[in-house]
């Protein structure tokens, strides 16, 4: 979520009927971490990466931004069983795990048949385990095998399986993102809704918010004292009384917020969801699109626009 | 690949210590200051020239062609790539820090003495005591994997901290006894004793011969970890990683005299 006070800079550029403003989205580097989470089944192995996951939107309200990455195979996975790969981002590496302790304590250890593995390969470790195998009430025991460690924790389905170590990155990017602008609310929604189909092909990167799709969009403070508040210049009802951003026809924007393990990705999937949101085009009503920046004297990582168009 | 070939002249008079020819310890050496070493003391010291024709690049691996059971300390420290085409004596492979050990022969006893990382492979059969720690030394094989593709002694992996033990023949009495860790896996099953006060580590074996009265039966179990060591193991040593494990192993805990976090999985059922 990010101010749009200085979001218009050049000319926009028209795409098959939609306006891209010249400007840019505003990110930040961050520390994260990330988890191969398995079970008997896919369908549990994504229900306990989405329990895991939840309230993981924003990192100032939720503690962390989270999200599922990709679906890894049972070939790829350490235990040979169905997985999901998560990724979880945060202000600094002591963060994450303190994050990563109690959502895999309590989301991951609880869920029928599940296993936690390191997902991210980085000489900078945190620790996995360090909260839930202490579950075990001592009757947790260790198998080294090579480098890894891996913890037994006895459930009453059997055992949970948890790595001690997961890597920790500490130039991942956060914040990456884009602003859709339309006529209306359910075309708006829908193109959003490809864009984040497409930007989920693309690996080490997460769309942390509801679906992928951010309806607040934020500026920093408030007239409260609360660290963000409501997005004023995007916000359609407000059109006449604020420094909008917006034109007559504009009813709906929608913001997808994108996170990535490195700068390269989130440019990937910057670029993926603008041809996507470029592809389906304006028959659903939407007319531009823009993104949110603090006029770049914030964020370490600029993402402009016209850069990633297809 | 280059390597450094020691040819056995014939069976030395005595036995010799090795142990000062590993590849990286003989790397910046000229074969005429490898001949010179003394790997034997005594009224007569025998040298590495008075054993072996020493060829080859120093700074490969190396190749022993032809073997003999005096042949002690052989590998000792290696943290290269060493091949035997014979037999050794004791403590082949000891403290072993990485890299390989091949025995195209039998080894005798303390194979893998204290190894701490690589893969020591024994075509043969090995003796008495695999990783026993001398002296003074609070562990057996504490990292590091040891295969052999015949029978293995009694007292294999005592005090074991971590590592693997794989034994595809018949394995001797009191495996695993002292164990603080890691795993055995004895193919052909258990002998009596197997376990003897362990701490925690594994043991696995189609049967056992005689369960102690200080384990616990827990019943048969799918368990997550054996499918995590079974990858691990066909990605780390390929196709001497042990057979797949079909059925859920019978789980006994012990030993119970001590903290009883050890465990014996019976792959039979």
């Amino acid at each position: 979520m990010s101010d749009m006070s200085e979001a218009k800079a050049g000319a926009p550029i028209t795409r098959n009927g939609i306006t891209i403003d010249d400007t840019f989205a505003e990110a930040f580097g961050m520390s994260a971490s990330g988890l191969i989470i398995t079970a008997d089944t896919a369908k549990w192995a994504r229900q306990s990466a989405l329990t895991m996951t939840g309230f993981g939107t924003s990192v100032i309200g939720c503690g962390a931004e989270c999200g599922i990455d990709y679906e890894v195979p049972p070939e790829d996975t350490p235990d040979g069983r169905p997985g999901v790969r998560v990724l979880i981002f945060g202000f600094a590496p002591q963060l994450v795990e303190d994050q990563m302790k109690n959502r895999v304590g309590q989301c991951v250890l609880t869920s029928p048949g599940s296993a936690c593995f390191n997902g991210v390969e980085s000489s900078e470790k945190i620790s996995l385990s360090g909260g839930p195998r202490f579950f075990g009430d001592g009757w947790q025991i260790s198998r080294k095998l090579g480098k890894k460690r891996y913890w037994r924790v006895p459930v009453m389905d059997g055992e949970f399986v948890i790595e001690d170590k997961a890597g920790v990155v500490t130039d991942a990017v956060g914040g990456g993102n884009m602003l859709v602008v339309g006529e209306n609310r359910a075309g708006v929604l829908e193109t959003c809704e490809l864009a984040v189909e497409a930007i989920s092909k693309v690996r080490d990167v997460i769309t942390p918010f509801p679906g992928g799709i951010v309806r607040s969009g934020s500026k920093v403070g408030s007239k409260y004292g609360a660290p963000a508040s409501t997005n004023d210049a995007f916000c359609p009802v407000l059109r006449g009384a604020v420094d909008s951003q917006l034109g007559e026809q504009d009813k709906c924007v929608l913001e997808i917020v994108i996170d990535g393990l490195t700068s390269h990705s989130v440019g990937d999937a910057t670029k993926a969801g603008l041809a996507a949101v470029l592809e389906a085009g304006p028959s659903r009503g939407v007319r531009r699109i823009s993104a949110g920046n603090y006029g770049g004297n914030l964020g370490q990582h600029h993402y402009h626009l016209k850069d990633y168009l297809p | 690949m280059s390597a450094l070939k020691l040819k056995l002249r014939a069976e030395p008079s005595q036995r010799v210590d090795l142990s000062q020819l590993s590849p990286d310890k003989l790397a910046a050496s000229s074969i005429a200051e490898i001949e010179k070493l003394v790997i034997a003391e005594g009224k007569k010291p025998i040298t590495v020239g008075d054993c072996f024709a020493v060829s080859g690049d120093p700074s490969g691996a190396l190749h022993f062609e032809g073997g003999s059971e005096k042949l002690d300390f052989v590998g000792a420290d290696n943290v290269g790539e060493i091949i035997v085409e014979g037999d050794v004596g004791s403590y082949a492979g000891r403290q072993m820090k990485f890299g390989s050990l091949e025995i195209r022969g039998n080894a005798g006893s303390a194979l893998a003495s204290n190894l701490r990382g690589g893969q020591i492979v024994v075509r043969g059969n090995a003796g008495d005591r695999i990783g026993h720690p001398r002296s003074g030394e609070k562990d057996g094989i504490a990292g590091g994997t040891v295969i052999v593709m015949g029978d293995a002694g009694d007292f294999a992996s005592e005090r074991m901290r971590r590592g693997t033990l794989i034994v595809k023949g018949n394995i001797g009495k009191y495996a695993g006894a002292r164990m603080m860790g890691g795993t055995i896996f004895a193919e052909k099953g258990l002998s009596e004793g197997a376990g003897t006060q362990m701490r925690r580590g594994t043991l696995i074996g189609p049967t056992l011969e005689r369960q102690l009265a200080t384990f616990v039966d827990c019943g048969t179990h799918d368990l997550l970890i054996v499918k995590i060591m079974e990858r691990f193991w066909r990605d780390t040593i390929g196709d001497l990683a042990p057979p797949v494990i079909t059925k859920a192993p019978r789980r006994l805990m012990g030993d119970m005299s001590g903290i009883g976090k050890g465990e014996i999985l019976l792959t039979a059922g």
